[in-house]
C-alpha cells in the first residue's frame, strides 16, 4: 500500500519532470515517449530528430495538425501482409507526392545530373529506430557486402541497377553523402527508390554485420545460422535482413511505426519510431497516432468485419459489391465508406494469346483487324450500365485521364459499338461462311469459338462476358469462359493452350513520363497477351520467343530507348508513341475504366482524404497520403 | 494378445511410408509450387516481385531439385524432428504450429467433453422412453443438429451476437492477450470466448452420437438378457446401467480411432469462418498457398494420429468385449 502510494508519488514527479523538459526543449514531446525520456531512456527530441527533419504541411483541404494518441485498428487476411505497413508508412529515400512528384522524403536532397549522375545527401543525425546512427557506412554494406557477396546476390545487382547490362559506380563523398554513377542515363533509378515495394540500397549495417562471415567470422556465422535452423549463414542473412517483409521486429526501421510481433501471430502490434525523421508545422514529431494493430482474419470475413466497426481505416480485401452492406451499417457503427478511384488501365480487359499454339487462331489473333473487329463488338455502355451502375467510363485499356499522357484519342480507339464495321473487318479477313447457327468458319472450317480463360475468381468477370457475348454473336463469333483456378490460368497461358484470357489492364492507369513504360512492351511473362515474347525478354533474350511482329518490336526499341533517356521531353515522346501503338494495334481490349475501392473510415480518424485513388505504385495505396499525419480527435465523431 | 499388439504396430511402418508418399504426390499434383502461387497472388494484388530474391528463394528451398530428392530430404528430416521448413512463415515449421496446437486441444477438449456431457443423458432417455413426446422432441432436435451445416450456424450465430450483444465473436480471446504467456486472465478469457465454437462444433457430433447410442441401447434392450434380469426383479436402473448401456457402448470406443484426429483438426470451416486461431484454419492456407512442408507435416501428422487411434481403440476393444478377444483367437 505505502509501495504503491510513493510509486505514485514518483511516476507523477517523474510525469511533471517530462513536461518540464519538454517545455524547455520548445515542441511537446509524444506523450507516450515522455516517461522514457524522463527517465533518461530515450534522448529528448531535439537529439532524435536530424537536422533537417523533414517538415510535413500538406495543402489538402480539411488537412489539420492533429494531437497525439490512439490505436489505429486494421485487418490483413495473411501474417505476411504485415508488409503493408511498410507501404502505409512509406518512408523512402525519396517519394511521390499527392500530385506525383518525386521529392526528397528520408534523404534532405537529391542531385540528378543528367539522370547519370545521382548524389544523395542524408539528413545530419538521421537515426535507425534503435537511435544508431543512419549514415553512408548502411550504404557501402549494402554495396560491399550485400550485393557484390556471391552468396547473398547470387544473381547480382537488381534488374533497376543496370543500365544495358553494366551497373553504377558507388562512392562515398562523406558521412551523409554518397553518389552513383551509370556511363549512360537511368531513369528508372528515383522512381525504383519511391516504389512502395522499394529497392532498398542501404540496409542496418549495425545490425546485419552481426550475421556475416566478413564481420564475425565464417565459423561464427554458420554456427548462428545451423543454431537458428537456417541452411547457411546466406539463409539467416537473408532472413534477418527483411526491410520489406516487416516480419523480424529486431531489424531496426526508418517507418513511422515498428512492428514489435514476430511472426506467426493473429495480432500484430506496431509502435510509433521515437526517431521518425518527420515533423508537422509546429515542429512536433510524427507520428500523430501511438499505435497501430493489425488483426489477422479470413478474407472473406474482413467485409463483414469492417461493417461492424471492427476496424478504423482498411481498404485492402473490401471490393466494390461490398459497398451497400457497409453503407447500410455505417450510423449504427460509426464509420464512414468513401469511393476512392482505382488507377488500372481498365477494370477488365481482353488479353488475346499471340502466342497461341493453335496456328489458325495465331494467325488470326495477330492479325490487327479480327482484334479491332472484336473490340468494336463490345457494348461497353450496356456493359457499364448493367455492371458498374453506369459509374465508370467506357475506355480502351491505357492510361486513365487523370495521366498528363492521356490523349481523347488513346482512350476512345475503337471502342464504338459497331457491328456493321465488325462485320465489314471480319468479312475483309475471309472468314465468309457461316455455319446454321449464324457462327463464322475459320478456312479450315472449324466454326469460331473463342475460348476465354478467367481465373475463377470474381463474378464480376463473368458477368461481364455474359454481355461480351452478346455482342460477339452479332458478328458471328461464339464466346465460351473456362473458369480455372490462378495457377492453372497462368499456366495455360504461358504455355500458348489457351487462346484469350481475362483479367484487369495497366496496373499503372496515372503514369507520368518519369515512370517506367515497362508494362507497354513485352518485358515479362506475365504479360497475357505475349507470354513467350514477354519470357523472351525477362530471362535476357533466352527462352520464349523472340517477337516477331514489327509493332512488337518497335515497343521493345521504344522501352530500351526509354531506360537510357536524358530528358522528359524525350520520355514523353516516348510513352505517346507507345500509348499509340497499343491504342491502334488493340493489343489488349478494354473495357470500363475508373472502378471505385470502398475505403472505410471510422468517425474520428481526421486527415484522410475524401476523394483520393487507390494506387500501388505510384501511391503505396495510402502511403502518398501521409498516415503519419492521420490522427484520432477526442471528441470524436464527425 | 501381445503378439496382435506388435504385429499391428510393426504394420504401422509401411501404412506410414505408403501415406507419406501418398500425401506428397497429392502436394505437388497442383501446377506450380509455392514461389508461383506467391507471385501469383501478389501479381492479383497489384503488386511487383523481384525477379532476383524469387530465383535466390528457390534455389534456397531447394525447389529447382527433382521430386524425389525434395521427398527424400523430407521423409529424412522427419525422422531427426526436422519437419521441414513453412516458406510462407520463412520459420520452421515447429515453431508455426506450436502455439496453435494448444489453443486446438483445448477448443476440440472441451467440445469432446461437451458432446458427451450432453449425448448420454438424451440418447439413454431417447431409448427407454422410445416413441414418447419426449423421444419426438429430442430426436427432431438431433436431425436439425445433424441437418444444419456448421458453418452457417456459426454465422447465423455470429450475427446475432453482434446484433444484439454488439460482440464481435472471431477470436478465441480478448485482443489484449493474443501474443502474450499463458496467465489465468488469459485462460479464463480463452473459456469465456470458447462456448460458441463448442457449441458450433459441438452440435453436429452431438446429434450424430444421440442417434447412434439410441439406435445401439434399443438394439440391446430388445434382448433376451434384459428380459431375464428385469424378470428376476432387478432394479429398472441397474438393469440398465449394470448391461445392455455396456453392450451399447463398442461404438463409442471404436470412435475413439476417428478422434484423435479431429482433436488436432475437424473443423476446419468451422473455425475459418469463426476465424479461431486454432490448427484448421493454417492447414487449409498451407494447402491454398502451396507450402508443401507445412502443409504434408501437418498431413502426416493427422494420418499418425489416425493410424494410432485406430490401433488404440482396436486394443481397447479387445480388451473390453470378450466377444471380440475370443473371436480374434478361434481358427476357422
Amino acid at each position: 500500500m505505502i509501495e504503491r502510494a510513493v510509486r505514485t508519488v514518483f511516476t507523477g514527479l517523474i510525469l511533471a519532470a517530462a513536461l518540464l523538459a519538454a517545455g524547455a526543449a520548445g515542441a511537446e514531446e509524444p506523450p507516450t515517449l515522455q516517461l522514457d525520456v524522463a527517465a533518461g531512456k530515450l534522448p529528448p527530441l531535439a537529439q532524435r530528430l536530424p537536422k533537417p527533419p523533414l517538415i510535413v504541411d500538406l495543402k489538402r483541404a480539411n488537412w489539420t495538425e492533429g494531437v497525439y494518441g490512439g490505436e489505429m485498428r486494421m485487418l490483413m487476411a495473411k501474417d505476411r501482409d504485415i508488409r503493408m505497413m511498410v507501404v502505409y508508412g512509406y518512408s523512402r529515400l525519396v517519394g511521390y507526392d499527392e500530385q506525383l512528384r518525386i521529392v526528397p522524403d528520408i534523404l534532405e536532397r537529391v542531385d540528378d545530373e543528367g539522370s547519370r549522375v545521382f548524389t544523395l545527401h542524408l539528413r545530419n543525425g538521421h537515426k535507425w529506430s534503435d537511435g544508431q546512427p543512419f549514415t553512408a557506412a548502411d550504404f557501402r554494406y549494402y554495396w560491399e557486402d550485400v550485393v557484390s557477396n556471391k552468396e547473398l546476390s547470387p544473381f547480382g545487382l537488381p534488374q533497376a541497377l543496370m543500365v544495358r547490362g553494366k551497373g553504377p559506380r558507388f562512392e562515398v563523398l562523406s558521412e551523409t553523402a554518397i553518389r552513383y554513377t551509370w556511363d549512360e542515363p537511368n531513369p528508372q533509378f528515383l522512381a525504383a527508390l519511391a516504389g512502395p515495394s522499394p529497392l532498398y540500397i542501404y540496409r542496418p549495417a549495425h545490425y546485419l554485420r552481426k550475421f556475416h562471415p566478413k564481420y564475425v567470422g565464417l565459423e561464427k556465422a554458420n554456427a548462428q545460422a545451423s543454431a537458428a535452423g537456417s541452411r547457411s549463414w546466406a539463409g539467416l542473412h537473408q532472413k534477418k535482413d527483411e526491410q520489406y517483409r516487416f516480419d523480424n521486429p529486431d531489424l531496426p526501421t526508418l517507418e513511422p511505426w515498428m512492428n514489435t510481433t514476430p511472426l506467426p501471430s493473429m495480432r500484430f502490434v506496431l509502435v510509433r519510431n521515437p526517431y521518425f525523421h518527420r515533423v508537422d508545422a509546429s515542429g512536433r514529431q510524427l507520428p500523430y497516432i501511438d499505435r497501430v494493430v493489425v488483426s489477422i482474419s479470413e478474407e472473406k470475413l474482413i467485409p463483414a468485419k469492417a461493417g461492424a466497426g471492427d476496424v478504423d481505416l482498411q481498404a485492402r480485401y473490401l471490393r466494390f459489391d461490398n459497398y451497400t452492406f457497409l453503407k447500410q451499417n455505417e450510423k449504427r457503427n460509426h464509420y464512414k465508406v468513401l469511393l476512392w478511384e482505382k488507377v488500372l488501365g481498365s477494370q477488365i480487359a481482353l488479353y488475346p494469346n499471340l502466342n497461341v499454339d493453335d496456328p489458325e487462331w495465331r494467325r488470326l489473333m495477330r492479325d490487327v483487324r479480327f482484334r479491332r473487329a472484336l473490340s468494336l463488338a463490345i457494348n461497353r455502355h450496356e456493359i457499364n450500365e448493367v455492371v458498374y451502375f453506369g459509374l465508370g467510363r467506357e475506355s480502351s485499356n491505357t492510361v486513365l485521364q487523370r495521366s498528363p499522357l492521356y490523349r481523347p484519342e488513346f482512350g476512345n480507339a475503337w471502342i464504338k459499338f459497331d457491328t456493321n464495321a465488325a462485320n465489314t473487318l471480319l468479312d475483309e479477313l475471309g472468314l465468309k461462311k457461316r455455319d446454321a447457327k449464324g457462327i463464322r468458319l475459320l478456312p479450315d472450317g472449324r466454326p469460331m469459338e473463342v475460348v476465354i480463360d478467367t481465373s475463377g475468381e470474381s463474378t464480376e468477370e463473368t458477368d461481364v462476358l455474359e454481355l461480351i457475348r452478346d455482342g460477339w454473336a452479332k458478328v458471328g463469333i461464339a464466346l465460351f469462359s473456362r473458369p480455372s483456378q490462378r495457377e492453372v490460368f497462368r499456366k495455360r497461358i504461358f504455355s500458348g493452350k489457351s487462346m484469350m484470357s481475362v483479367w484487369s489492364g495497366l496496373s499503372n492507369g496515372i503514369a507520368t513520363p518519369e515512370m517506367s513504360p515497362l508494362e507497354l512492351a513485352p518485358t515479362a511473362q506475365e504479360q497475357l497477351q505475349w507470354p513467350m515474347w514477354g519470357q523472351y525478354y525477362e530471362n535476357n533474350r533466352k527462352g520464349g520467343q523472340a517477337p516477331d511482329m514489327p509493332e512488337a518490336l518497335e515497343l521493345v526499341d521504344l522501352y530500351d530507348a526509354w531506360r537510357i533517356s536524358a530528358t522528359d521531353a524525350e520520355r514523353e515522346k516516348i510513352w505517346l508513341r507507345m500509348l499509340d501503338i497499343h491504342a491502334q494495334q488493340v493489343f489488349t481490349i478494354g473495357v470500363v475504366t475508373r472502378a471505385l475501392q470502398p475505403v472505410v473510415v471510422t468517425n474520428s480518424l481526421r486527415n484522410v482524404p475524401v476523394e483520393g485513388i487507390y494506387s500501388w505504385d505510384p501511391g503505396a495505396y495510402f502511403g502518398f497520403y501521409h498516415t503519419d499525419t492521420f490522427w484520432f480527435d477526442p471528441k470524436g465523431r464527425r | 494378445m501381445l503378439r496382435y499388439a506388435i504385429n499391428r504396430v510393426l504394420f504401422m511402418i509401411p501404412t506410414m511410408i505408403a501415406i507419406s508418399i501418398i500425401v506428397f504426390t497429392i502436394i505437388q499434383l497442383p501446377p506450380g509450387n509455392y514461389l508461383e502461387s506467391y507471385i501469383a497472388e501478389l501479381q492479383a494484388q497489384g503488386e511487383s516481385v523481384d525477379p532476383q530474391k524469387i530465383a535466390f528463394l528457390r534455389e534456397y528451398y531447394g525447389l529447382d531439385k527433382p521430386l524425389i530428392e525434395q521427398y527424400v530430404r523430407w521423409v529424412g528430416g522427419m525422422f531427426v524432428g526436422d519437419f521441414g521448413y513453412s516458406f510462407e512463415f520463412n520459420l520452421p515449421v515447429t515453431k508455426v504450429i506450436g502455439d496453435r496446437m494448444l489453443l486446438t486441444i483445448i477448443v476440440s477438449g472441451i467440445t469432446i467433453l461437451f458432446t458427451w456431457a450432453i449425448a448420454f443423458p438424451i440418447g439413454i432417455y431417447s431409448a427407454t422412453h422410445q416413441y414418447s413426446w419426449g423421444d419426438y422432441g429430442l430426436s427432431l432436435l438431433g436431425f436439425l443438429g445433424i441437418a444444419i451445416p456448421n458453418f452457417m450456424l456459426a454465422l447465423v450465430m455470429m450475427y446475432l451476437a453482434n446484433v444484439w450483444f454488439g460482440t464481435s465473436i472471431g477470436g478465441l480471446m480478448d485482443p489484449e492477450f493474443i501474443g502474450q504467456p499463458w496467465s489465468w486472465a488469459k485462460a479464463r478469457s480463452v473459456l469465456e470466448h470458447s462456448w460458441i465454437p463448442v457449441i458450433v462444433i459441438g452440435t453436429h457430433s452431438t446429434a450424430g452420437m444421440i442417434r447412434r447410442l439410441r439406435a445401439n441401447l434399443l438394439d440391446e434392450l430388445q434382448k433376451q438378457y434384459v428380459v431375464t434380469a428385469r424378470a428376476k426383479g432387478l432394479p429398472p436402473r441397474k438393469v440398465l446401467f449394470k448391461y445392455p448401456l455396456r453392450m451399447a457402448l463398442n461404438f463409442f470406443i471404436s470412435d475413439i480411432g476417428s478422434i484423435l484426429p479431429h482433436i488436432i483438426s475437424g473443423t476446419e470451416i468451422t473455425a475459418v469462418v469463426l476465424s479461431l486461431p486454432t490448427a484448421g484454419p493454417m492447414l487449409l492456407n498451407a494447402l491454398k498457398s502451396q507450402d508443401m512442408y507445412l502443409a504434408g507435416s501437418f498431413l502426416m501428422f493427422l494420418a499418425l494420429m489416425i493410424v494410432i487411434g485406430v490401433l488404440v481403440s482396436d486394443l481397447a476393444l479387445m480388451a473390453l468385449d470378450p466377444r471380440i478377444r475370443l473371436q480374434g483367437g478361434v481358427t476357422r
